[in-house]
C-alpha cells in the first residue's frame, strides 16, 4: 500500500472499439514488469492479451468486462482499469469513470473521432475526469494525428494539443519528437523496450519549433511564470512547461495528446510518463459525498488514511470463491478482519480477505488506504453501495444508470440448463445494473433485457460457457410504453356491499400528461372527502395501474394523477377498497386521455467512406429513421440519425452488405417517441390476440 | 456569449408570439408563422408570397448569425419547405441545438397544440449538413445534395449556409456557382452568414462591409446586425424588388426588454 498519495494514479483507459485499448495495456503491463510476455489481442498465438481474461472477450477481439490491474513505474502505483468501447457495455465505462481519477483515451490515427470516442469523452465530462489522449496505430496506412488532434477540438471541444510530433508515418513510424524537451526519442529492442534519445532529425526540427511555439501559447495562460518568460524571452525550462501542462490538464482545460503504436511498441513509455506527470494523484481530485445524518449535505472527502473509512463498491464479481467486490478507498485504512458498515442496507460486514487485482489474478493484502483500489472478499453488496467505519455514516453520489430497451425471452433446453441458467442470470444481474431478468407471470417466460443486441448476445455466450446452460432466444422484445395524450377527468366508486363486510370507496379527480418524469400523484382533496388513511391507497391503486397499460400491456408513463374528490364509507371503507377505486378511476380516466404507444428511439451514427453515403441513408429511411444530419470529413461521412429501436434489428447485416463492410455504425437510446398509426394498430392487435389466447 | 446572444434573439421570436399566449389563444404553425418577428423584416413581396431570394446575414464575431438564420430557416420550415442547414466548421449537435432551444422557447408557455408532433414534423423537413472548413466547396455541396435528390432522400427547397469562408479568393466563383445552382433546382432561397471585422471598414455603396463589400451584387437582401450603444440592430443593407420594405430599415434586439421594434 502506498502511503504517499502523490505517488499514486488511478486511470481508466476508455476508446472506440478496436482502438487498441487492450493491446496498449498489455504493452504497459509488460515494461512494468508485470508480465513478461506479450500476447496480441487476436492472438495468432492462441493466447490472447492478458487484460481480456474472459474466453469470449479473446474470441471475439473486444473487451467486454472491465478488469481491474496494477503496476509501478518509476516509483508510481497506477492502479489502470481496461474498459469496453462497444456502447452495449456503457455501463463497465461508467463505473471506471466514477471512481477513477484520471483517464487515457485513445483514439485511432486513421479513424480519429468516432462515435463511442463521443460517448465516453462526455462520460468523462459527467464525472468531471482530467484525461490525456493517446492517438494509437500511427503505423496504419493514412495515419494522421494532426487530423486527430483537430477532432479532439472540434467534436470534442478539447483544447488538445499535440507535446509530440511522429517522426516517420504509417510503415516508416519510427519514433517521436518530445516537444517538452525537444528531443528524438526512439524504441529499440525486441519489444521497444529501450528508449535512446538523440537530436531531432534536421528535417523534422522547423516542424519541431512550430508545434512547440504552439504548444507554449495554448500552455501559457496556466502557468505565470511560463508566461512571463515567454514575454520577456527568457529560457523556458522543462519544469515550467511540464507545470503548465499539469495545471491546465487538472483544471479540466487542456488535454495533451501523444502519439505512437501499442502495437509496433512505439512510444507507450513516454505514455506512462504522461500518467505520472499530468494525470492527478487522488488528493488533486475533489471527491463528494452525502452526509446522510445532515439530510444527504454534502462534504468534500479528505483522502486522508488517518480519517474515517469511506470506500465505494463499484463492481461485482461472482466468482470461483464468491463475491469479488472491487472498493475505491476514498479515506480512511481498512485493514484485513475488520468489520465495516454498508450505510444503504446498515448492516455489519466482516471483512476477511483484501486482495488487489491484476486483470483476473489475486495477490493478497493486509491492507488498504485512502486512494486505493481493491477488491473484497466475501461481502454481499450491491454495485454502488458505500462502506464507512461506522464512524461515519454516508454516501457517495449515485452512479448514473441507463434505463435497458431491449429484452429477449430465454428457453432453457432442459431441467439442468434451467437451474445453471438461474445460477447465470442471478449472478450477472448483480455484477450489471443495466442487465435486468424476470419472470413474464403470463408466459412463464423468462426474460432478460439490456442496452443492446451485442449485450444480450454476450450474456447468453456466458451462460452457455460459463454455466453450461443451453439455452433457446425467442425473438427480441423492444421495451414500449404507453402514455397519455391529455387531460381526463374520473369519478369511479368501487362498491362490493352485498351483506357482510363489504368495499366502498370514490375517487374523483383528472389525470394529465406529465412533461418529465414517469408519475406523480397530486392529493386536492379538501373538506376530508376521502380521509388521510386511504389517500396513499388512492396511489398505490395509481401506480398499480401503471404497470401495465390497456392499449399493448406495456408500462405506462409519464402520468399525473391528482384525486380532487371522492366519498368513503365508515364501516365498508379501507386501503384495499380505495386501491381497487383508484384502479377503476385510472381505467376510466386512461381510456379518455387519449392513450398513445410509445417506442424507443435511438440515435444512430453510421460511419462510412462517403460514397456509400446515399445507400446509408436509404436504409435508415426504410427502416422509418429520420436524418438528422451527415458530417463530411475528407472520404468518410457520418450520418446522425433517430431510429426505432425496433427498427434495428439485424441492421449490422444490412449495413456490412451495403457498404462491403467498410461502415460502421454506433447507437445509443435517445428518447419515448409516438408509435406511427400502423404500428399501433398491429401492436394492439396482437396484445388482444394473446389476451384472447389465455 | 453564445447564449446571451441567442437567448435575446430567440426571446425576441416568441415576443409577439406571447401577445397570443396572453390572450389565451393556442397556437398552431399558422399562427407561429404569423407572429414571427422576422414578419416586420418585410421580406415576403406585397402578396405575402416569398421571392427567390440570395440572402445575407453579417455582424462581427459572436453577435447572432446563426441566431438569425436558424430563425429564418426555422420560418422556412413553418410553411412547409425542406430546409437543407449547411454548417461549415460546426457539428451537427451544436446546429440541431439552436433549432430545439428555439423550438422550446416558442413552446414556453405551453400552449402550441400538439406541440411534440409539430415539432416531429417540421424537423422531418430539415436536414443538417456539416463540413470542415477545409472540406467544402460549391461543388462537393452540390454533388451531395443531387445525390439526395436523384435517391428521393432529400429534395431542399431552401439553403441555408453558416460560416462560408468570403474572404477566400474563390468565393465570388463559388458564389455564382451555388446561385447558378439554386436557379437549376428551383430553390426558393439561399441564405448566407458572414464574419465582417472591426479593423476593416471597407463597405460597398450599399454600406456591405468587407469581405463581402465586393460581392454584394450577387445577394438580393443583405441583413446587418451591430451594436449601437445598448442595443442591437438588425438593420436591412439591402432590398432587392422582392421585399416590401425599403433598404434602411432596422430593428432594434432591445436586451433588456427582449423585444423587436422598428426603428
Amino acid at each position: 500500500m502506498s502511503v504517499d498519495l502523490s505517488n499514486v494514479r488511478n486511470i481508466g483507459i476508455s476508446a472506440h472499439i478496436d482502438s487498441g485499448k487492450t493491446t496498449l495495456t498489455e504493452r504497459i503491463l509488460f515494461y512494468t514488469d508485470r508480465i513478461h510476455a506479450i500476447h496480441d489481442v487476436r492472438g495468432k498465438d492462441g493466447v490472447g492479451a492478458k487484460m481480456d481474461s474472459m474466453e469470449l472477450e479473446r474470441e471475439r477481439g473486444i473487451t467486454i468486462q472491465s478488469a481491474a490491474t496494477y503496476c509501478n513505474w518509476k516509483g508510481v502505483d497506477i492502479n489502470i482499469i481496461d474498459t469496453p468501447g462497444h456502447v452495449d457495455f456503457t455501463v463497465e465505462v461508467e463505473r471506471a469513470l466514477r471512481v477513477l481519477d484520471g483517464a487515457v483515451l485513445i483514439l485511432c490515427s486513421v479513424g480519429g473521432v468516432q462515435s463511442q470516442s463521443i460517448t465516453v469523452n462526455r462520460q468523462m465530462d459527467r464525472y468531471n475526469v482530467p484525461r490525456i489522449s493517446f492517438i494509437n496505430k500511427c503505423d496504419r496506412t493514412g495515419a494522421n494525428p494532426e487530423r486527430v488532434t483537430e477532432q479532439l477540438q472540434d467534436k470534442l471541444g478539447l483544447n488538445a494539443h499535440m507535446l509530440q510530433l511522429p517522426i516517420g508515418l504509417e510503415s516508416e513510424l519510427e519514433g517521436v519528437v518530445d516537444l517538452v524537451t525537444m528531443r528524438a526519442l526512439y524504441f529499440d529492442g525486441e519489444n521497444g523496450e529501450i528508449i535512446r534519445e538523440e537530436e531531432i532529425p534536421a528535417e523534422y526540427q522547423d516542424a519541431a519549433e512550430e508545434k512547440r511555439e504552439e504548444l507554449l501559447d495554448a500552455v501559457s495562460m496556466f502557468s505565470d511564470d511560463l508566461m512571463e518568460a515567454m514575454l520577456e524571452e527568457t529560457e523556458i525550462s522543462t519544469e515550467m512547461v511540464m507545470d503548465a501542462v499539469r495545471a491546465g490538464t487538472l483544471a479540466l482545460e487542456f488535454s495533451p495528446v501523444f502519439i505512437g503504436s501499442a502495437y509496433k511498441n512505439k512510444a507507450v513509455q513516454p505514455l506512462l510518463d504522461a500518467v505520472q506527470s499530468y494525470l492527478p494523484c487522488p488528493t488533486d481530485v475533489e471527491n463528494i459525498g452525502l452526509d446522510l445524518e445532515k439530510d444527504e449535505e454534502e462534504f468534500a472527502v479528505t483522502n486522508d488514511s488517518n480519517d474515517p473509512l469511506i470506500m465505494l463498491a463499484f463492481k461485482l464479481e461472482d466468482g470461483r470463491y464468491g463475491q469479488l467486490t472491487y472498493v475505491r478507498t476514498y479515506q480512511g485504512t481498512l485493514n484485513k478482519g475488520d468489520t465495516v458498515f454498508n450505510t444503504r442496507t446498515g448492516k455489519k460486514v466482516k471483512v476477511g480477505r483484501l486482495v488487489r487485482m491484476h486483470s483476473d489474478e489475486m495477490e493478497e493484502i493486509d491492507s488498504c488506504g485512502a486512494g486505493d483500489i481493491v477488491a473484497l472478499f466475501g461481502v454481499d453488496c450491491a454495485s454502488g453501495d458505500t462502506f464507512t467505519d461506522g464512524k461515519i455514516t454516508c454516501s457517495m453520489s449515485s452512479m448514473h444508470i441507463p434505463e435497458p430497451v431491449i429484452s429477449l425471452a430465454v428457453i432453457p433446453s432442459d431441467n439442468k440448463a434451467q437451474v445453471n441458467m438461474s445460477k447465470a442470470l442471478n449472478r450477472f444481474t448483480k455484477e450489471d445494473p443495466t442487465f435486468k431478468t424476470f419472470v413474464d407471470h403470463e408466459t412463464g417466460e423468462t426474460i432478460i433485457s439490456g442496452m443492446g443486441e451485442l449485450h444480450l448476445e454476450v450474456y447468453i455466450e456466458r451462460m452457455k460457457r460459463e454455466y453450461g446452460a443451453e439455452v433457446e432466444v425467442g425473438a427480441p422484445q423492444v421495451a414500449y410504453r404507453e402514455t397519455i395524450s391529455q387531460r381526463a377527468d374520473f369519478n369511479y366508486t368501487h362498491k362490493k356491499q352485498t351483506g357482510g363486510s363489504g368495499q366502498f370507496g370514490r375517487v374523483a379527480g383528472y389525470m394529465e400528461p406529465l412533461e418529465e418524469g414517469e408519475y406523480e400523484f397530486e392529493d386536492k382533496i379538501v373538506g376530508g372527502a376521502i380521509p388521510r388513511e386511504f389517500i396513499s391507497s388512492c396511489d398505490k391503486g395509481f401506480k398499480k395501474s401503471l404497470q401495465k397499460g390497456t392499449l399493448c400491456g406495456s408500462p405506462v408513463t409519464g402520468v399525473r394523477c391528482v384525486i380532487n374528490d371522492g366519498a368513503f364509507h365508515a364501516v365498508d371503507s379501507s386501503d384495499v377498497a380505495f386501491q381497487l377505486a383508484a384502479v377503476g378511476a385510472f381505467k376510466e380516466g386512461y381510456m379518455k386521455a387519449k392513450p398513445t404507444i410509445m417506442e424507443p428511439i435511438m440515435k444512430v451514427a453510421v460511419e462510412g467512406p462517403s460514397e456509400f453515403q446515399g445507400a446509408v441513408m436509404g436504409s435508415i429511411n426504410q427502416r422509418r429513421g429520420m436524418i438528422i444530419g451527415t458530417t463530411e470529413e475528407g472520404n468518410y461521412t457520418v450520418v446522425e440519425a433517430e431510429v426505432p429501436l425496433s427498427e434495428m434489428f439485424g441492421y449490422s447485416t444490412t449495413l456490412r452488405s451495403l457498404t462491403q463492410g467498410k461502415a460502421e455504425f454506433t447507437m445509443e437510446f435517445a428518447s419515448f417517441k409516438p408509435v406511427p398509426k400502423s404500428v399501433s394498430e398491429e401492436l394492439v392487435k396482437k396484445y388482444q390476440d394473446e389476451k384472447k389466447e389465455k | 456569449m453564445f447564449r446571451a446572444v441567442l437567448l435575446p434573439v430567440k426571446a425576441a421570436c416568441v415576443a409577439t408570439a406571447n401577445d397570443y399566449i396572453n390572450r389565451g389563444i393556442t397556437m398552431g404553425k399558422e399562427d407561429l408563422v404569423a407572429s414571427n418577428p422576422l414578419r416586420a423584416l418585410g421580406l415576403e413581396k406585397e402578396d405575402g408570397t416569398d421571392g427567390r431570394r440570395v440572402g445575407l446575414v453579417m455582424a462581427r464575431a459572436g453577435l447572432g448569425k446563426t441566431a438569425i438564420l436558424v430563425q429564418i430557416a426555422m420560418d422556412s420550415l413553418l410553411r412547409d419547405n425542406n430546409v437543407l442547414h449547411v454548417a461549415i466548421g460546426e457539428g451537427v449537435d451544436k446546429t440541431r441545438t439552436w433549432y430545439d432551444d428555439i423550438l422550446t422557447l416558442m413552446n414556453g408557455e405551453k400552449k402550441v397544440e400538439n406541440f411534440q408532433q409539430m415539432v416531429d414534423e417540421v424537423m422531418k423537413k430539415r436536414m443538417i449538413m456539416t463540413f470542415k472548413e477545409n472540406s467544402f466547396s460549391a461543388a462537393t455541396l452540390e454533388e451531395r445534395m443531387e445525390d439526395l435528390s436523384q435517391q428521393g432522400i432529400f429534395s431542399a427547397d431552401c439553403l441555408v449556409i453558416d460560416g462560408f469562408d468570403f474572404s477566400d479568393a474563390n468565393s465570388a466563383s463559388a458564389l455564382g456557382e451555388l446561385k447558378g445552382f439554386m436557379e437549376k433546382n428551383n430553390l426558393k432561397m439561399i441564405w448566407f452568414s458572414a464574419v465582417s471585422h472591426r479593423d476593416d471598414d471597407r463597405v460597398s455603396a450599399n454600406g456591405v462591409p468587407a469581405p463581402c463589400h465586393e460581392l454584394d451584387e450577387v445577394f438580393d437582401t443583405v441583413l446587418l446586425i451591430s451594436p449601437e450603444e445598448n442595443d442591437l440592430r438588425l438593420k436591412t443593407l439591402k432590398c432587392t424588388a422582392a421585399c416590401s420594405v425599403d433598404a434602411g430599415k432596422s430593428l432594434v434586439l432591445d436586451p433588456a426588454t427582449m423585444l423587436i421594434r422598428k426603428a
